[in-house]
């Protein structure tokens, strides 16, 4: 049988990409080498973050599945900067690492037109330039029309521990090295990248009294629309009620009965270990030469960059209810393994630690993103998308909300639509793609605020507003969300309206709310029926009113540069005034447009001057 | 070669009228082949040389027909070759007899041998284009070739150098810094980032603002130095103003006559003085008048006075203060006005003291052809007194209206901070971007990848 959307790999991105083409409607078949280990969160058991919320509430909004099932299985739930403003709130869900991927299973399995085939993809099966399917390991042909790569850290993955190293694409878990020269043979630019993970601690073996205490929100603040509504949660499987919980209490609410994490830091002692080691170490001792993620270092790279600081803060965040395992956040490393145990034996509440698994330091290939597409969809092979950390990008979130546009992209390919292509104004996903596809990345990408120009228009409030018009074209949210967001939007445009054209003595309400200290709630003159996300809405529109429309007329004044199309014609190497390096990048990269060029790294405003008066004058 | 300036283009390169020797410039991938075809000499062709050479010979014009060639003049050829020159195209430089006649005759045989008339200022976008010069350079060039002055070359060499970019660099690098930090404290949560860090934040933003302020001085200085000096002689009818407009000149510029209203135009020339280019302006006497074409003068004097950098007020001398004078005197700017008593041999009804109070005064007999030094030093001296003494080189017009944006920029940035509101920091944020993208106008520098470069590197967070 022919599927007309085939993914490989089945984590954070893979399931995003199945379950959006299946829920289109396109035929979807989702590779994993085990079942069991589809959704696995194999590093920090939490979700969101600053900025890495922002993607969730756009997955949510989108149709996705990240945000629903953190929700439904999260353990903590916290809000971050809630003092510097709405534009960079970020809500961050600590998860039950064992029921996140359970659940997401869960949904796998009843989600009509989508089949998981347990195997190893091996080869990306290419007939006279055509995209035929993917081969396994066991030799069998797997006929699509189009395939989306989403392997993570499974190509060519090799893990080190100290200066012990072996092949794996996980901990416990096979590494994909046919696949990658597979990629090769049809022409892909590979890089390798390098990650870490920390080690498991018994929940057990810990003092919690020597640490501060960090409980969760309550309410809990949520990141989908469906939690937020359904305040009960029964989640259907087959014939039996299947429970993220698992619990006695059922029906359960989501965010009920949180755990607390705890905060503790390195000493003096944690750090004299480790420079006394630092050989020992494999991101060190030169067993590993590959790019790390500069702003998620190992406790290694934070020790020897910052050697001012004496102390380093260590999150100590539980990893399910049932679970005995402890995520400490902040000292993942690659020594051995008993380094590992000396050093955490220093740190305050860890003194009797029990390392359950140890650290290890992960090399992999990534595919580097300039040879993609806005669709995602590769230059070099039509039909064939790569999404998620394959395209050298760090976290659950980017993953997902690359798997997301990827499945998406696919499923319309098939069915022969318009792509989905997110634009850096209206959206993180959208910053997140056009920077991997232009930029392209030298290490890990993380997302950041900073990234987002337009951030104050970016929030994870407005997200459902923002993506509305996609929703409702990509057809996989629930119907009911589209139109009450139809109906908010429109509550909103006429609340503000309303504040502008009322007066309290010379000033308009719309005037007095946008004092520092006003809100909508304090507003004499409020409207007390409107739903409370309207009324939210309404005030941080009207707070935010003058620098949104600041940032409206810029990118009006940028739209004609971003719109430019660069023609086919264009040869950049008969350009003999481009500098040699700009040539080497925009052939490399080929921009669609001049706004994309321009975005490119090292291409400076006398490149663009010089590509505009070659298209200008129709000739290079 | 170069194949977005595929033609050659020429143009003469040194200023209309009389001088010792004229510049004639060739620029683009023919240069060198059309300098063989009209240029002879002993040995080999220019395109046969080496770059950096020059070589003595004759543009000769042989489209003569039966007459034979014809010499047009006896020049230096300069031979650069590409990337090694100017515009890093291949250029010739032809160095000609001075005078219009030879250099056009010069510039038509390039034409002819398949040159094209250069644009104004298209050497230096080339060289812009090819990445031989940044913005601020490109501009100085421009400035330089348009300087009026010495002091204004200086200022525009300097500024060729890149005095002006490395301050402006200076200030970019601060509030790229500055906007880092902020940054950073919005994308990392409270517990990973260590204290406060805004005051000292505040302070560097605090700096770059008075650096800015600094840089928006220097553009009035800039201004006369480019442009020169607006100096503008007003008075009365028949006190002699015109005369000493001829005097300062040293010609016989304007037309004078006993008659009063003889000036009806205003009439504008410029002279160097002390080094410090002086647009010296005669205006038609101020009185009421029936005359449509006289009143016309004197409401063009009035606009010359609202921009006038030094105001000459001539007075009669040997007449006394008269009413109108009274009122003249008293809209003067005493630190920027010099008062002329002329005609004080006909009699001294008014006495140096009496007008010190409305400006510098100068007592002279313009007519009797006395050299009026005193009114030059005074000149000079108030000319002087309006230009900042300020090591650095001053700003263009562009240049001003980009930092007054970095201003207001940055001075919201400021009252965010000061808002004593962590909201705030997030719209400081925002507002350093748009100081930093406006600066970054001014030097073509990028800002996105530079601030997320900055930002990187100075944190040390987990996830």
């Amino acid at each position: 049988m022919k599927y007309g959307v085939m993914v490989i790999g089945a984590g954070h991105a893979g399931c995003e990409a199945a379950l959006a083409a299946a829920r289109m409607g396109v035929k979807t078949a989702l590779l994993a080498v085990d079942r069991t280990a589809i959704a696995r969160m194999s590093c920090n058991p939490s979700i969101g973050g600053i900025a890495k919320s922002h993607i969730v509430h756009e997955i949510d909004a989108l149709g996705g599945e990240m945000a629903v099932n953190t929700d439904y299985t999260g353990i903590q739930f916290r809000t971050l900067n809630t003092k510097k403003g709405p534009a960079v709130q970020a809500t961050r869900v600590q998860c039950d690492k064992a029921f996140y991927p359970t659940r997401m299973q869960a949904v796998v399995d009843q989600t009509p037109n989508l089949d998981v085939i347990e195997t190893l993809a091996t080869d990306i099966w290419v007939e006279n330039g055509k995209l035929r399917g993917v081969r396994d390991s066991n030799g069998e042909t797997l006929a699509a029309e189009t395939v989306v790569i989403t392997a993570g850290t499974f190509l060519r993955g090799k893990i080190h521990i100290g200066d012990e190293s072996f092949e794996g694409g996980r901990i416990g878990e096979k590494a994909a090295y046919d696949l990658s020269t597979s990629l090769e043979s049809l022409g892909f630019r590979l890089r390798r990248l390098k990650t870490g993970t920390p080690p498991r601690i018994h929940r057990d073996s810990i003092d919690y009294e020597c640490m501060e205490l960090q409980p969760g929100l309550d309410p809990p603040p949520m990141f989908s629309w469906r939690a937020k509504r359904e305040l009960f949660h029964v989640e259907q499987s087959g014939d039996d009620l299947f429970h993220v919980e698992q619990s006695d209490i059922r029906p359960w609410r989501p965010g009920s009965d949180q755990i607390p994490c705890y905060l503790t830091h390195t000493t003096p002692e944690t750090h004299a270990i480790i420079e006394a080691n630092l050989t020992r170490s494999a991101m060190y001792g030169g067993q590993i030469d590959a790019t790390g993620v500069r702003y998620c270092p190992s406790i290694e790279d934070k020790i020897v960059r910052f050697r001012d600081k004496s102390s380093h803060h260590i999150f100590i965040e539980p990893e399910g209810r049932i679970n005995d395992l402890v995520y400490p956040n902040g000292i993942s490393n690659s020594f051995p393994k008993e380094v590992q145990d000396e050093f955490v034996r220093t740190i305050p509440g860890l003194s009797r630690a029990e390392l359950v698994n140890y650290a290890y330091a992960i090399e992999y290939d990534f595919s580097d993103p300039t040879q993609l597409d806005h669709s995602l969809e590769s230059k070099l092979v039509e039909n064939l998308y790569f999404a998620g950390q394959v395209n050298g990008t760090t976290g659950y979130e980017e993953a997902a909300g690359q798997g997301l546009i990827a499945g998406i992209n696919a499923a319309i390919k098939v069915i022969r639509g318009t792509p989905l292509i997110l634009s850096r104004h209206e959206s993180y996903i959208g910053v997140l793609v056009d920077d991997l596809v232009i930029k392209g990345t030298d290490e890990p990408y993380r997302m950041f605020t900073s990234r987002a120009e337009h951030r104050l228009m970016l929030r994870q409030d407005n997200a459902r507003y923002r993506m509305r018009d996609h929703a409702a074209r990509i057809g996989i949210v629930d119907p009911d969300m589209v139109s009450e967001t139809g109906r908010y939007a429109e509550q909103v445009e006429s609340e503000i309206e309303r504040l502008n054209r009322v007066r309290r003595g010379d000033r308009t309400l719309a005037q007095i709310l946008r004092r520092p200290d006003m809100s909508y709630g304090e507003l004499d003159g409020r409207d007390e029926t409107l739903p409370q996300e309207v009324a939210r809405q309404v005030e941080i529109t009207l707070k935010y009113d003058g620098y949104i429309q600041r940032d409206l007329e810029r990118i009006e004044k940028a739209r004609g540069m971003e719109e430019k199309a660069i023609p086919e014609w264009v040869d950049y190497n008969a350009i003999k005034s481009l500098r040699t390096e700009s040539r080497q990048k925009l052939n490399e990269i080929q921009p669609r447009t001049i706004g994309q060029a321009a975005r490119i790294s090292g291409i400076n405003p006398s490149d663009i001057a010089i590509l505009s008066v070659v298209i200008k004058r129709g000739r290079a | 070669m170069n194949m977005i300036n595929d033609d050659t283009i020429a143009a003469i390169a040194t200023p209309p009228g009389e001088g010792g020797i004229a510049i004639i410039r060739l620029s683009g991938p023919q240069a060198l082949s059309i300098a063989d075809r009209v240029f002879e000499c002993a040995g080999l062709p220019p395109s046969k040389r080496a770059g950096n050479s020059f070589v003595h010979g004759w543009i000769f014009d042989d489209t003569t027909g039966e007459a034979g060639p014809e010499v047009i003049d006896e020049v230096i050829l300069l031979v650069y070759r590409a990337p090694h020159s100017y515009t890093r195209d291949d250029v010739i430089e032809i160095q000609g007899h001075g005078g219009a006649v030879c250099a056009r005759r010069i510039l038509r045989r390039l034409i002819d041998a398949g040159a094209r008339s250069a644009d104004p200022g298209e050497f230096t976008r080339r060289a812009f284009l090819n990445g031989r010069l940044d913005l601020l350079q490109a501009e100085a060039v421009l400035d330089l070739i348009r300087a009026r002055s010495d002091r204004a070359a200086t200022m525009a060499s300097d500024q060729l150098n890149g005095s002006l970019s490395s301050l402006f660099n200076d200030i970019y690098d601060n509030l790229v810094s500055s906007a880092a930090d902020l940054e950073s404290s919005l994308d990392f949560s409270e517990d990973e980032l260590p204290g406060h860090v805004i005051p000292e934040i505040q302070d560097r933003v605090r700096t770059a603002a008075e650096d800015l302020a600094r840089l928006r001085a220097t553009w009035d200085e800039g201004q006369i130095l480019r442009e020169g000096a607006l100096v503008v002689i007003t008075g009365q009818p028949n006190v002699g103003k015109s005369t000493l407009l001829n005097r300062l000149l040293t010609s016989q510029r304007a037309i004078v006559s006993g008659t009063p209203g003889t000036t009806r135009d205003t009439i504008e020339e410029g002279f160097i003085l002390n080094g410090l280019a002086v647009r010296l302006v005669d205006t038609a006497g101020l009185r009421e008048t029936d005359c449509e074409v006289e009143r016309e003068g004197i409401a063009r004097a009035g606009s010359y006075i609202n921009r006038a950098d030094v105001q000459i007020y001539v007075m009669d001398a040997s007449i006394g203060i008269g009413t109108e004078d009274r009122t003249n005197l008293e809209r003067l700017d005493g630190d920027h006005s010099i008062i002329v008593l002329n005609k004080i041999d006909l009699g001294q009804a008014v006495e140096a003291d009496e007008v010190r109070a409305y400006g510098t005064p100068i007592e002279c007999c313009l007519i009797n052809g006395v050299a009026p030094d005193g009114i030059k030093d005074a000149l000079s001296t108030i000319i002087e007194s309006g230009i900042p003494q300020m090591q650095q080189a001053a700003i263009s017009e562009r240049h001003r209206s980009l930092i007054v944006n970095t201003i207001t920029s940055v001075d919201e940035g400021l009252s965010r901070l000061g808002e004593n509101e962590e909201s705030g920091v997030l719209l400081a944020a925002n507002a350093l971007r748009d100081a930093i993208e406006h600066l970054g106008l001014v030097t073509g520098r990028v800002y996105h990848d530079e601030l997320l470069e900055s930002v990187f590197s100075r944190f040390c967070v987990g996830k």
